[in-house]
């Protein structure tokens, strides 16, 4: 009999081995992140100092919180291509009531309007996915005109404006570290929180198989509703932050947030399908695609090049991505 | 009183029907099987029972009282668990996270408790693990394992539920007899707290070893209830098929043929004057899990691969088929050493690999089944590289109607055929190959009696016509019954071969647990699962009827 007990060993790789293949992304991304930063570095002298660093976090912070918020329904084996527009909506929301007011108070609520427009936006797009059962591509593609049409019914042209201690405020730093960098680990501590709760864990076993998450028990169209709710209420916070960071309101400045979200989130090593990723690496990605338009900027590169360069760099790292993910299939 | 009791139930999805009117009892300390041929709708009863499908027409009683369940979470509190044929595991969760999917042990502020997780995953796991002689990896990734570790893990997840109905349906198709003996006495233990099980098996054996009493189906309806202690094998196969008992018989004497010209001499002459197909040298494969195999496979030869599970068998046909590299080795095929790196290939050199885990490795689920027969033979029949639908429908037909799929049209996408007729598409689509070099790696899994003597049918068929077969199946029967000799598999290394009179279900199990040879068998295992009981109806098994 002791022959037969070790078979279930034998095949099994050590603890170590495990460890760097369940970790291989991150690993991976980790590597990418480095070398944005030291390609950077070269090309930026002062791109150390607190300043830079202050500046650089300030600007990175809408795309991360976006890609945290891409990455939940994207687990939960969905896509959001309203994800953008949520984001401007919330911006002109937010822009529009806090009107002419400079009182803290208001902009308190003006702030939480935000974030519940942000998830009754979510709602509707969960509600549409898990209940009217369209598909996740068409049915937020859908949304995202009745977003954008909104938007411009708040606001038709950019405008407006927000108190001074709310923009200088985001650009402080309070108790050493930028206001950018709280914000970027308030959001991971969001995400682990989610992550340990039971909600988080059906996440994942949604997105991996949905009949048998439904087959044990799992409600599968709340799992799904709630994923799109988080996803709208993190794009808010990213809209608020970009309120924050431009003082005004735009009614055409999220949209690229949808496709950029979804980029940071494949280059965190997410599985597009679902059910595998993290959103902790969405952030790394984030960050790397921030890096990657800074490189670009101060390589002084003629701007017809610019677009062209920043595709061939987002290709080859989604390529780099892409091989770490497909080369483990034999085994 | 019954504890589980459903009637009349009706479910139709399109124009299948699935079931109509189909009626069980079960009482409770009972295990009760569920029989009936590939679609004759016995996954969908469980699964009406379970919540996971709506009936259209019908009720279920649970301890007497008419339930009307909208969720498996509903049933889940009636405390009814279930083991599903299509498989209810997330792939990308580990064992642990999957056994205790949904009933997470939770600590403050409601998080999930991880270390609970893991002590309370690893306790269920171990009253079966016990019996299994054999551990379970807690923390891998549930799709990292093999087919039968995950029907390990799904059987123990059910188990973690803590049910006083349980449905096990199809649980035993990937296992091993000592795995199937572990699940045998957790099945005892639970039948005497009370317990009432549901248990579907295509495996006539482990019919009459584990139930008291049978219900059969046969399209959708009930065709009626027996004691198990008053039927033959026959009177249940009569109930299953209806009227075609004289095909099924003509099929099996067939199969059987094959079985009864090993014993003689004559096969031994035949081994030695046919040319080689396929000669191995020290083959290593996946990571050793393959390690130093050689091996020669002659013109008409069948020859099977035994052993324990997870030995190297798949892993070894998977090298021979390209799909695994090889890490040394060479491969000969009629002695001209071939590279075989891809697939491809080995398609090329006439092998074709049916597997057993249609899942992973077989079917594209949403394409019609006429697609999914042809596409590995699709060259065959196109004309000047377009394809023909005249042709292909032709092709497709015939071997529907070879091995009895039960599909209402050919258009329609192969994921809503049952369980063991999506394995008959597999075994279908390679047949159509014409292969000269056939491996089989748990083929009929799932299948029903009579297709599966189709299957050894045409198998006899292809080595007449000079094919060489290469086998490996969790069911030791059909070693026996099929080979010309078997290679018990050990740790990825060839550690014994058996044929002739050697070759019986007691030397392969003693073989594959690396035991002295024995006369009878019952000094295998001392105080262990491995009794050997299960002789006494071996041949009152699959070809008890002749
Ligand atoms: N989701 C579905 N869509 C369409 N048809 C279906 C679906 N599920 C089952 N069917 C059909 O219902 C019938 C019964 O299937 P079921 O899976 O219950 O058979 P089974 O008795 O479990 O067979 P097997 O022994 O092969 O597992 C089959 O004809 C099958 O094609
Ligand atoms: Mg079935």
């Amino acid at each position: 009999m002791e022959s037969a007990e070790s078979v279930g060993t034998r095949t099994r790789t050590n603890l170590w081995q495990r460890l760097l293949r369940r970790h291989l992304i991150t690993v991976a991304t980790a590597s990418l992140l480095v070398l944005a930063i030291a390609m950077n570095a070269i090309l930026q002298s002062d791109f150390f100092t607190p300043s830079v660093i202050r500046s650089n976090l300030t600007s990175f912070v809408p795309l991360v919180v976006a890609a945290v918020a891409q990455t939940i329904v994207i687990l939960a084996g969905g896509i959001d291509l309203s994800l953008g527009v949520i984001i401007t909506l919330v911006d002109v929301v937010v822009v529009r009531l806090i009107g002419t007011s400079s009182s803290p108070t208001v902009l308190a609520l003006c702030l939480g309007a935000g974030l519940a427009v942000g998830a009754l936006a979510g709602l509707v797009n969960g509600i549409a996915v898990a209940v009217i059962r369209l598909q996740p591509i068409v049915a937020t593609f859908a949304t995202s005109f009745i977003w954008s049409g909104l938007s411009l019914l708040v606001m038709p042209r950019p405008g407006g404006q927000v108190p001074t201690f709310f923009y200088r405020g985001y650009r402080q730093v309070f108790l050493g570290i930028p206001v950018a960098a709280w914000i970027i680990a308030g959001v991971l501590v969001l995400w682990l929180i989610i992550k340990r709760l039971p909600l988080g864990r059906y996440i994942y076993a949604v997105g991996g198989n949905q009949q048998a998450a439904y087959a044990t028990g799992i409600n599968e169209s709340g799992v799904k509703i709630a994923s799109y709710v988080l996803c709208g209420v993190f794009a808010a916070i990213a809209g608020l932050c970009i309120v924050a960071d431009t003082a005004t309101g735009d009614p055409f400045v999220g949209a690229p947030f949808t496709l950029t979200s979804i980029t940071a989130v494949v280059i965190g090593g997410t599985r597009l399908t679902g059910g595998v990723g993290d959103a902790g690496n969405s952030v790394i990605g984030a960050i790397i695609l921030g890096l990657v338009t800074n490189i670009i900027f101060f390589a002084n590169v003629p701007s017809f090049y610019q677009e062209f360069i920043f595709g061939v760099i987002v290709v080859a790292a989604l390529a780099g991505a892409g091989m770490l993910t497909t080369r483990r299939r034999s085994s | 009183m019954a504890i589980l009791e459903a009637k009349g139930v009706h479910k139709r999805f399109g124009g299948v029907v699935a079931l109509d009117g189909a009626s069980l009892s079960c009482e409770r300390g009972e295990v009760h099987a569920l029989l009936g041929s590939n679609g004759s709708g016995k996954s969908t009863l469980a699964k009406v029972i379970t919540g996971v499908v709506a009936p259209d027409a019908g009720e279920i009683k649970i301890r007497g009282k008419v339930e009307a369940p909208r969720s498996p979470a509903d049933m889940r509190r009636l405390r009814v668990a279930a083991v599903y044929q299509d498989l209810s595991l997330i792939p990308q969760l580990t064992v642990a996270e999957n056994i205790l999917l949904h009933e997470e042990p939770r600590g403050r502020w409601g998080f999930i408790d991880s270390k609970a997780l893991r002590r309370k995953a690893a306790t269920a796991a171990e009253q079966f693990a016990e019996a299994l002689g054999r551990s379970i990896p807690m923390d891998e990734l549930v799709g990292n394992l093999s087919p039968s570790e995950q029907q390990t893990v799904e059987i123990i997840k059910a188990l973690a539920r803590n049910p006083e109905i349980l449905i096990l349906d199809e649980a035993t198709a990937s296992l091993h007899k000592g795995e199937v003996d572990a699940l045998f006495e957790t099945i005892t233990k639970l039948k005497a707290k009370g317990c009432a099980i549901l248990f579907i098996s295509h495996r006539m054996e482990e019919i009459f070893r584990f139930c008291d009493r049978a219900t059969v189906l046969r399209n959708g309806q009930t065709v009626g209830t027996v004691k198990l202690s008053e039927a033959s094998e026959g009177d249940l196969v009569d109930m299953m098929v209806g009227q075609r008992m004289d095909e099924v018989r003509a099929g099996r004497g067939q199969a059987t043929r094959g079985k009864e010209s090993q014993e003689g001499p004559e096969k031994f002459q035949r081994e030695g004057s046919q040319p080689v197909v396929l000669r191995i040298h020290n083959l290593r494969a996946g990571d050793g899990a393959v390690r130093d195999v050689s091996l020669e496979l002659r013109e008409g030869e069948v020859v099977g691969l035994g052993g324990l599970q997870g030995q190297g068998q798949s892993e070894l046909l998977k090298a021979i088929f390209g799909a695994l590299p090889l890490e040394s080795g060479r491969i000969e095929i009629n002695n001209n050493p071939v590279s075989i790196s891809k697939p491809m290939d080995a398609i090329r050199n006439g092998i074709a690999l049916i597997p057993g885990d249609r899942a992973r490795e077989g079917l594209f689920p949403v394409r019609p089944v006429l697609e999914n027969l042809n596409i590995a033979s699709m060259h065959r029949r196109s004309a000047a590289g377009f394809l023909r639908a005249r042709r292909e429908e032709a092709a497709a037909g015939s071997i529907v109607s070879d091995l009895q799929i039960k599909v209402e049209d050919l258009s329609h996408p192969v994921h809503t055929l049952s369980g063991g007729n999506q394995q008959k598409v597999v075994v279908g689509r390679w047949l159509l190959n014409g292969p000269r070099i056939l491996l089989l790696d748990d083929a009929t899994k799932g299948v029903d009696v009579h297709a599966k003597s189709e299957i050894y049918a045409i198998i006899e068929r292809l080595r007449e016509q000079g094919a060489a077969v290469l086998l490996y199946s969790s069911d030791d029967l059909e070693l026996v019954t099929l080979c010309d000799r078997v290679l018990v598999l050990y740790e990825g290394k060839i550690v014994e071969t058996l044929s002739g009179a050697d070759l019986t279900e007691n030397r392969l199990v003693s073989a594959a647990l690396r035991l002295a040879p024995s006369g009878n068998g019952s000094e295998i295992s001392p105080g262990r699962a491995y009794d050997t009981g299960r002789d006494n109806m071996g041949r009152g098994g699959l070809h008890g009827v002749s």
